[in-house]
């Protein structure tokens, strides 16, 4: 049987692209978060004669 | 400071396991290098599995005490067992078009995983349509219990019809009608991506978290 290369590349290449994207969705909504959580805590006033 | 050392070990353990799959193990004398998508293939449904056995125990445990850090953990897992399954069916199919002649078949392996695949995604897509978060939680553990115990029925798929999808070679009674050198970078590749996946999921909990902390 022929060897087929450009299948198995294929395989591997989708397999990275499914990891590696959701690794990156991961990475942009925990910073995304992050920041949320970041921008509440500086909103908030620091002792209760502050406001 | 951990998930990300985990992540370091999960990447490392990934770039060991392809260099293994890829160069290391030797050629299989029938189908030729193609069965290399094998070391991708086979650790990705294991991975897929164990992630929905933790999500059906976990599933269960939340229905009995309805804590959302066990809710978190069945959602997590959901997710990750979703995405390496999804990456089983796919490289599966790459493999069936150079071996079967077809990317395709409704042979009884192929479709009892596809339903395990569209229950759990089901499960996650009901956590997004419902909007009573304890509502979605627990109509998701139940759904994800439900497609948990479908995973036997894959299992024994290749055992109960006659099927294009090869038997078991591994999980089967008796000796395991695989050589060492194959068998060696399969483990290597599970291992690797078991890894993985428990990186993913423990960095899935936390993002969880934060969101429940930036909802409240």
């Amino acid at each position: 049987m022929a060897d087929n290369w450009g299948y198995v590349l294929a395989a591997y290449a989708l397999a990275a692209l499914a990891f590696g994207g959701y690794w990156r969705r991961l990475a942009r909504r925990e910073h995304e978060l992050r920041q949320i959580i970041a921008a509440r805590g500086a909103r908030r006033p620091q002792t209760p004669y502050a406001s | 400071m951990l998930t990300q050392t985990l992540g370091w070990i999960a990447a490392v353990a990934v770039i060991a396991g392809v260099a293994v799959a890829l160069g290391v193990a030797p050629r299989e004398a029938t189908q030729g290098n193609v069965q290399r998508i094998m070391y991708l293939h086979v650790p990705s449904v294991w991975v897929a599995y164990l992630a929905f056995v933790v999500t059906a125990v976990a599933s269960a445990v939340y229905l009995r005490n309805r804590a959302a850090a066990t809710d978190r953990l069945a959602h997590a897992t959901t997710e990750v067992g979703v995405l390496f399954l999804g990456v089983n069916i796919a490289t599966g199919s790459i493999w069936g078009k150079p071996t079967w002649g077809t990317w395709w078949a409704w042979d009884a392996r192929l479709t009892s995983v596809s339903i395990v695949f569209i229950l759990f995604l089901g499960a996650l897509l009901l956590r997004r349509a419902t909007e009573d978060p304890e509502r979605a939680a627990r109509s998701a553990a139940v759904l994800a219990i439900f497609g948990a115990l479908n995973i036997y029925l894959v299992h024994q798929s290749v055992n109960w019809w006659r099927t294009l999808h090869q038997p078991p070679s591994l999980l089967k009674a008796g000796p395991a009608a695989m050589p060492g050198a194959i068998l060696a970078p399969l483990l290597i590749n599970f291992l690797a991506l078991g890894l993985l996946a428990a990186y993913f999921v423990t960095r899935r909990v936390r993002v969880l978290a934060a969101e429940a902390e930036a909802l409240a």
